[in-house]
C-alpha cells in the first residue's frame, strides 16, 4: 500500500555542529523535550500548528550537543536532531 | 517538503499523528521499539517482511497501527495465541506481541501463564501505565495499592501483580523492565531481547497523564514523566527479589533473567521430526 | 478412492486433511476430541501442525491467525467451547478470516449431558457471535455427508473468506457409517484468492471488482493490517456511518447473495408430496424413516433434508416446497429452525415437531406428532 504523506512542515535550526529539526504539524505540546534536554536548547513556540499546538522551537541551537534525548523521547515523532 | 525522520520509513507515516493523548509514554516506547528492529534489520538478523507486530485491545494494542510491518490489532487479551499460531506456521517470523498491563496480564494472563510455560518464541512488550487509559481509568491488575481509580473510588484495596515475577517463575529465557524515561535503555533491552530465542518478556514502565496522572495529581506530561525517572532505579543484573513493585518505594529496571532454554519451537520440531525423519515439518 | 468404515467425527478428521488443513488447534471436549487426537496422529504426516492450547478462546484465535499465515486452519469443539470461541469469531467475520469451527452438539445447556445429542444449538451456530452478521452453516447427518461438507466447509471458507461453522452433533459423532474416502486429486479443493497488485498497492479489505478481497498473509511483505476495528478498504480505523455501512452491506452481501450457490440438501419423495417432513442432522435420520412409514400407510409424505442451514436459501426451500400442502419441521429441540422456515414459507402451514431426546427421536415419535395433525 502506498502511503501518502500528509502535508507536514519541517523547520530545520542549524548550529554550527548540529540540525534540529522539528516537524511541526506531529507536535502535540506535551513538552517532554524541553525537560528533558540537558542544555535547555529547546522551548515552546508562540506558533500553533493546524491542530492547535504550540510546536517546540529550538531557542538556543549553539548549545545542542547532539544527545538526541529529545528525539529519543518524543512521543510523537516530531523532532530530531542531524550531524552538521 | 517531505518528512524525513529517521523512523519514517518503518512508520505507515499517513496515520501520523497518533491517537495518543500528548505526552502519552506509547509514542517513546514505540520509537524504542523501531530503532532496536532498524538496528536488527541493519545488521541483517531480521528481514522486514519477517516482522509482524500484534496487539489486543487498548491503548498500547494500538500501537500495532503505526508500524508498516505486518500487524494484527485482534481482540482484547487474545494476541498471545494468534502470534504462536503465526510462528508455528511461519518459524522464520518474528513475532512482537504489544499490550497493556491489562491486554497482557489481567484478561490475557492465561495466554501469558501458557506461552511462559511454553516458551514459545515471542517478544512479549507490555506496556505498564498503571491504568485502564483507553476506558478512562479503572483498576488495572498493575495499578498500586491504595490509589484511586474510577472503580476502585475508595482507594485500591488489592495487591499488585509483578509480572516481572511471574515470567521469570514460570521459565521465559529473557526477563527485563524497562522505561520510557531510559529511552536508549529501553531501546537496548528491546534490541537484545529481539535476537532471543523462547519467550522474551519486557515490561515498559510508562505514563498516561491525561489518565493516571490527572488521578494521582500530575496531570502534566513532564510531571508525571519527571515523577516516574525519579521512581526508577537502574541496575545491573538485579536479583528477581528486587523487581519488587512498589509505587512508593520505585522500581528497579534491568535484566531480571538472560538464558537460553530450547523455545517452544525448536523442542516442538525435535519431536515431529524425530518421529518422521525431519521430512515433515 | 477408496471406501471405509468410519465415525462422522473421523470422516470430518479425514476431510479436513483431503481439503488442505495444515494448522489444528483446540482443547479437549466431548463429543468432539476424537478427531483432535485422530489429526494429532495423522496430520504432521501431511506437514501440518496440531497444538493443544489452554483453552476454546486461545484455540480459536489461533486458527484466526494461522489463517494469516497463509494456512488453512480450523478447530472443533461442543457448545460450551463454542460459546467461548464467539468472540474470536466475530473478529474473523470483521477480519474476514477463512477458517473452519467443526461444532458437534451436545446435550445442554451448559454441561447438560455430555456425552449426548441434541440440536438446541443450531441458531447460537450461525447468530451467536455479536455483529448481526450470517456464518455459513453446513449440517450432515452421516458419517459420509461429514465427510463431504467438510471439503464443501473449507471451500467456502476460501472462497468467500469467511469462517464457516460445520454443524454435527453427538449422533452423527459418533455412529459408524461406510464412506467413500477421496485422494486430493479426485476432490475439488478451492484456495484463497491472493492478490495480483503489486506489494506497495495492495488493500488488504479491497474487494476489488467483486465481493470478496484478495487475501495476502504475514511474511509475503504485504505489511498487511489485520483490523478489529471497522476499517476501510486499507484496514485503517474509519469511525464513520458510510465506511460502517459500506463494509456491513459487503459482509452481508458476499454470504446473503451466495446462498443458492452453497444450497445443499436431499429429499425422498419431494416430486409426490402433500405433507412434508422437514429436518437436518441426526434428526433427519428418523425423519426419513419416518415419511416412508407415513406412506406406506397411503399419507403422500415426503422428505426434505437440509444440509446447508444458513444462509438459508429463501427462494430455493420455498421452491422445493411449492406444492406441499403442510410442511412439518423436526428437530431435537424447543423448535428452533422452525422459527427461520415459519419466516420463509409464509403462505404455507408450517407446524413444529420439537422432539426431545437424548439420541435421535424415534421415528414413531416423528409420526405419532404428525398423525394429530393430520
Amino acid at each position: 500500500m502506498k502511503l501518502s504523506t500528509p502535508a507536514a512542515t519541517l523547520i530545520k535550526t542549524k548550529s554550527s555542529k548540529y540540525a534540529i529539526n522539528v516537524i511541526t504539524e506531529r507536535c502535540k505540546e506535551c513538552g517532554i523535550c524541553v525537560a528533558v534536554c540537558p542544555t535547555k536548547v529547546l522551548a515552546r513556540g508562540d506558533s500553533r500548528n493546524r491542530r492547535g499546538y504550540r510546536y517546540v522551537v529550538p531557542a538556543y541551537p549553539d548549545k545542542c550537543i547532539g544527545c538526541k534525548m529529545c528525539e529519543y523521547s518524543c512521543p510523537d515523532f516530531a523532532i530530531f536532531v542531524e550531524a552538521g | 517538503m517531505a518528512v524525513t525522520h529517521p523512523l519514517d520509513p518503518y512508520l505507515r507515516v499517513d496515520r501520523i499523528p497518533t491517537m495518543w493523548c500528548p505526552g502519552c509514554g506509547l509514542g517513546i516506547a514505540l520509537g524504542a521499539i523501531l530503532r532496536a528492529i532498524d538496528r536488527r534489520i541493519e545488521e541483517g538478523l531480521l528481514k522486514k517482511e519477517n516482522i509482524a507486530f500484534v496487539g489486543g485491545i487498548g491503548c498500547t494494542a494500538r500501537m500495532t497501527l503505526y508500524p508498516y510491518f505486518d500487524s494484527a490489532h485482534v481482540i482484547h487479551g487474545r494476541a498471545i495465541p494468534f502470534a504462536i499460531a503465526v510462528k508455528v506456521v511461519k518459524p522464520e517470523m518474528k513475532m512482537v506481541i504489544v499490550g497493556g498491563d491489562g491486554d497482557i496480564a489481567a484478561i490475557g494472563g492465561n495466554h501469558l501463564l501458557h506461552a511462559l510455560k511454553r516458551n514459545a518464541d515471542l517478544l512479549v512488550i507490555m506496556v505498564n501505565n498503571m491504568t485502564y487509559g483507553m476506558t478512562g481509568g479503572q483498576l488495572a491488575p498493575t495499578t498500586p495499592r491504595g490509589l484511586y481509580t474510577t472503580t476502585t473510588p475508595y482507594g485500591n484495596p488489592e495487591r499488585e501483580l509483578n509480572v516481572i515475577k511471574l515470567a521469570a517463575a514460570l521459565g521465559a529465557n529473557y526477563v527485563a523492565r524497562s522505561s520510557i524515561t531510559h529511552p536508549q535503555l529501553l531501546e537496548r533491552t528491546i534490541y537484545k531481547a529481539l535476537a532471543k530465542r523462547g519467550l522474551a518478556f519486557v515490561e515498559v514502565l510508562s505514563t498516561c497523564p491525561e489518565i493516571f496522572g490527572r488521578h494521582i495529581g500530575l496531570r502534566n506530561p513532564v510531571d508525571l514523566y519527571m515523577e516516574l525517572k525519579k521512581k526508577v532505579t537502574v541496575k545491573t543484573n538485579p536479583s528477581i527479589e528486587e523487581s519488587d513493585y512498589d509505587w512508593g518505594r520505585g522500581f528497579v529496571i534491568g535484566e531480571f533473567v538472560d538464558r537460553d532454554e530450547p523455545g517452544f519451537l525448536d523442542t516442538y520440531r525435535e519431536y515431529i521430526s524425530k518421529s518422521f525423519g525431519g521430512g515433515a515439518v | 478412492m477408496r471406501y471405509e468404515y468410519l465415525t462422522g467425527n473421523i470422516a470430518i478428521a479425514e476431510a479436513s486433511i483431503v481439503s488442505g488443513l495444515k494448522f489444528y488447534a483446540g482443547y479437549p471436549i466431548t463429543p468432539t476430541s476424537d478427531i483432535f487426537e485422530h489429526l494429532a496422529r495423522e496430520l504432521p504426516k501431511y506437514g501440518g501442525h496440531v497444538i493443544q492450547f489452554e483453552d476454546e478462546i486461545a484455540s480459536i484465535n489461533a486458527v484466526v491467525g494461522a489463517s494469516w499465515a497463509c494456512a488453512k486452519a480450523m478447530t472443533a469443539t461442543s457448545g460450551p467451547g463454542f460459546s467461548l470461541m464467539l468472540e474470536a469469531l466475530s473478529l474473523a467475520v470483521i477480519t474476514e478470516t477463512p477458517l473452519v469451527v467443526a461444532y458437534v452438539m451436545r446435550t445442554g445447556p451448559s454441561t447438560g449431558v455430555p456425552t449426548r445429542s441434541g440440536q438446541y444449538d443450531v441458531l447460537q451456530s450461525t447468530y451467536g457471535f455479536h455483529g448481526g452478521l450470517v456464518i455459513p452453516v453446513l449440517a450432515p447427518s452421516t458419517p459420509q455427508e461429514a465427510y463431504d461438507l467438510t471439503v464443501k466447509a473449507f471451500n467456502i471458507s476460501e472462497k468467500l473468506r469467511t469462517p464457516v461453522v460445520l454443524l454435527s452433533d453427538a449422533v452423527v459423532a459418533h455412529t459408524y457409517g461406510k464412506v467413500a474416502i477421496r485422494e486430493r486429486s479426485e476432490v475439488e479443493i478451492v484456495d484463497r484468492s491472493k492478490p495480483s497488485t503489486p506489494l506497495s498497492e495492495y488493500r488488504p479489505y479491497d474487494p476489488v471488482d467483486g465481493l470478496v478481497p484478495p487475501m495476502a498473509c504475514f511474511g509475503e511483505g504485504y505489511s498487511v493490517l489485520v483490523e478489529s476495528l471497522t476499517h476501510d478498504e486499507r484496514g485503517y480505523y474509519a469511525p464513520r456511518s458510510d465506511a460502517q455501512r459500506k463494509l456491513m452491506w459487503r459482509l452481508y452481501r458476499k454470504i446473503t447473495e451466495s446462498s443458492g450457490k452453497l444450497f445443499d440438501y436431499s429429499s425422498l419423495y419431494l416430486d409426490d408430496c402433500d405433507v412434508a417432513l422437514v429436518s437436518y442432522g441426526s434428526t433427519a435420520l428418523s425423519t426419513q424413516v419416518a415419511a416412508k412409514t407415513l406412506r406406506e400407510r397411503g399419507v403422500r409424505a415426503c422428505s426434505l433434508k437440509l444440509k446447508t442451514l444458513f444462509p438459508i436459501y429463501e427462494e430455493g426451500i420455498s421452491k422445493l416446497l411449492k406444492n406441499v400442502e403442510k410442511v412439518f419441521v423436526v428437530e431435537n429441540n424447543v423448535g428452533l429452525y422452525y422459527r427461520e422456515l415459519r419466516g420463509i414459507l409464509k403462505d404455507r402451514d408450517v407446524v413444529s415437531v420439537p422432539l426431545i431426546d437424548l439420541d435421535v427421536p424415534l421415528p414413531q415419535e416423528v409420526v405419532g406428532v404428525v398423525d394429530k395433525w393430520l
